[in-house]
C-alpha cells in the first residue's frame, strides 16, 4: 500500500503537476483552523455568558476558556512559516 | 438558528447549572429543621429567596410567608428558564412545566366552585407554566365555569374541557372537569416527541413519573376500597400499566403490590413495597417514587451535559426544594421535633 502510494508519488513528481501551492494549503490550514475554533467558542461563548449572568465574579474564567479553542488558529498559523 | 444550529441550551444550561449550586445543601436542611417559623423566613431572605420575602413580608407572615414566597419563587425561576430557552429545547421544557398551568386551570374552576374570592384564588396560583399574565387575569375574572372553559379555547385544554363540561353540567361535581386538565397535559407530555438520545433519556423520566401516579392511584384506590372505577383515574403512555391491568389490579391490594415488585422499578421501590405490606403506610410508598424520581433526575444532569437533561434535572431539584422546605415549616409549625420532620424530607 504505501509502495504504490510512494511510486504514485514519484510520478506525480516527475510529472511537474502540482495538486495544490503550497501558499494556498498554509492558507486553507489556517482558514479553516479559524473556523473551527469559532466553532468551538460559539458553544463555550453561550456557555460563559450564561455563567456570568448568573455571578459576575466568573468574568475571567468565562474569558479564558471562551478563547481557549483559539491555539488551534496559532498552532495552524505555525504551518505558514513552515512552508 | 443558524446553519450548524444555536447555541441556546449552552446558555441555558450554564444559568441553570450555576442556579443549581445554589439549591439548599444538606447542611442547610438540618439548620432549617432546628429554626422556627420565623427563622426559617429569615434564613431564607439570605439566599434566593430574598426579593420574594421582602416583597410579601408585609402581607404575609408566619408559615404563610414561606409558603407564598416558596411558590412565587419557584414560578420566577421557572419563568426565567422559559425565557433565556427557544427552539425545541423551549418545547421540551414547557412539556413538563405546563403542569402548573394544569393545576392554576384546576385551582381556578375550585375557586369558582366554591365561591372563593379573588384574591384567595390568586395567591394560590403558581405562575410558572406558559400562560401569560393576561389570559390569567382573564381567568380571575371570570365569573363562571362555563366562562374558564371559554377562555380556555384555543389552548390544549380546550377540547377536552368543553367536552366534559356537558357531563359536569348534568353531575354537578368537579371531577370530569378536572380529568380533563389531566389528560389534556398528559397526552400533550409525551406526543410529537424529538429523536435523539437525550430526549430518549427525558421519555423514559416522563414515562416513570406516569407510572408512578398511576401506581400511587391504584394503590390509594386499592386500599380504600372505594367503588370507583380505576380506569377513570388512568393515565395513558406509561410503561407499567395499561388500562385493564390497572382496572383489574386496583381492586385487590395483595395482586398489586407484587405486581409492582416484579417490574422494572423492583430496585428502587422494593423497600417501600415491603413497608407497604408490614406497616400498611403509603407515605413510605410516596416517599420511594419521589426519591427515585430525584435520584433518576441527579443521573440525568450528568449524562448529556449540554441537552434538555440538565434543565429537567434542575427543575426537579428545585421542586424538591420548595416541598422539602414546605414540610419543615408546616412541620414546626404543627410542632414536630426535628428527627421526625428530618423523615418527611426527600433528600438525595
Amino acid at each position: 500500500m504505501i509502495e504504490t502510494a510512494n511510486e504514485l508519488g514519484h510520478v506525480a513528481m516527475q510529472e511537474g503537476e502540482v495538486f495544490i501551492e503550497a501558499d494556498t494549503a498554509a492558507a486553507l490550514s489556517v482558514g479553516i483552523a479559524a473556523l473551527a475554533a469559532g466553532y468551538a467558542e460559539r458553544g463555550i461563548g453561550a456557555a460563559a455568558v450564561g455563567a456570568m449572568a448568573e455571578d459576575e465574579d466568573l468574568f475571567v474564567n468565562g474569558l479564558i476558556l471562551t478563547v481557549l479553542p483559539e491555539t488551534i488558529v496559532i498552532l495552524a498559523l505555525v504551518v505558514v512559516f513552515i512552508v | 438558528m443558524s446553519l450548524v444550529g444555536s447555541s441556546n441550551p449552552e446558555y441555558v444550561v450554564a444559568r441553570v447549572r450555576a442556579r443549581r449550586g445554589m439549591l439548599y445543601s444538606t447542611e442547610e436542611y438540618r439548620k432549617l429543621t432546628r429554626m422556627s417559623p420565623s427563622e426559617i423566613a429569615r434564613f431564607m431572605e439570605e439566599s434566593t429567596y430574598e426579593a420574594e420575602i421582602n416583597a410579601l413580608g408585609s402581607r404575609h407572615g408566619g408559615v404563610d410567608l414561606i409558603e407564598y414566597a416558596l411558590n412565587a419563587n419557584l414560578a420566577k425561576q421557572f419563568e426565567e428558564v422559559l425565557d433565556w430557552s427557544e427552539g425545541e429545547l423551549y418545547d421540551l421544557i414547557v412539556r413538563y412545566l405546563r403542569k402548573f398551568d394544569a393545576g392554576n386551570v384546576k385551582t381556578v374552576i375550585r375557586g369558582i366552585y366554591t365561591d372563593a374570592g379573588r384574591e384567595a384564588i390568586e395567591t394560590d396560583l403558581i405562575r410558572a407554566g406558559e400562560f401569560d399574565d393576561r389570559l390569567i387575569r382573564r381567568l380571575l375574572e371570570a365569573e363562571s365555569i362555563e366562562a374558564v372553559v371559554e377562555i380556555l379555547e384555543g389552548t390544549i385544554y380546550g377540547e377536552p374541557l368543553a367536552a366534559a363540561y356537558e357531563e359536569y353540567e348534568e353531575t354537578d361535581v368537579l371531577v370530569p372537569l378536572e380529568n380533563a386538565v389531566d389528560r389534556a397535559f398528559y397526552e400533550q407530555l409525551l406526543g410529537n416527541l424529538p429523536r435523539g438520545e437525550p430526549v430518549r433519556q427525558y421519555e423514559t423520566f416522563l414515562k416513570a413519573e406516569i407510572d408512578f401516579r398511576n401506581a400511587d392511584n391504584a394503590l390509594r384506590l386499592a386500599r380504600s376500597g372505594a367503588e370507583i372505577d380505576p380506569a377513570e383515574y388512568f393515565i395513558d403512555g406509561g410503561e407499567l400499566f395499561d388500562r385493564d391491568t390497572l382496572a383489574r389490579l386496583a381492586r385487590d391490594l395483595d395482586e398489586l403490590v407484587e405486581y409492582i415488585a416484579d417490574s422494572d422499578y423492583a430496585d428502587e421501590l422494593g423497600p417501600a413495597l415491603r413497608e407497604l405490606e408490614e406497616a400498611d403506610s403509603l407515605i413510605a410508598f410516596e416517599h420511594a417514587t419521589d426519591t427515585a424520581l430525584l435520584t433518576y433526575g441527579d443521573k440525568l444532569g450528568t449524562m448529556h451535559p449540554v441537552s434538555v437533561t440538565p434543565v429537567i434535572s434542575y427543575i426537579l431539584a428545585k421542586e424538591r426544594e420548595v416541598e422539602n422546605i414546605r414540610a419543615i415549616a408546616r412541620g414546626k409549625e404543627a410542632g414536630l421535633s426535628a428527627t421526625e420532620i428530618e423523615e418527611e424530607l426527600v433528600i438525595t
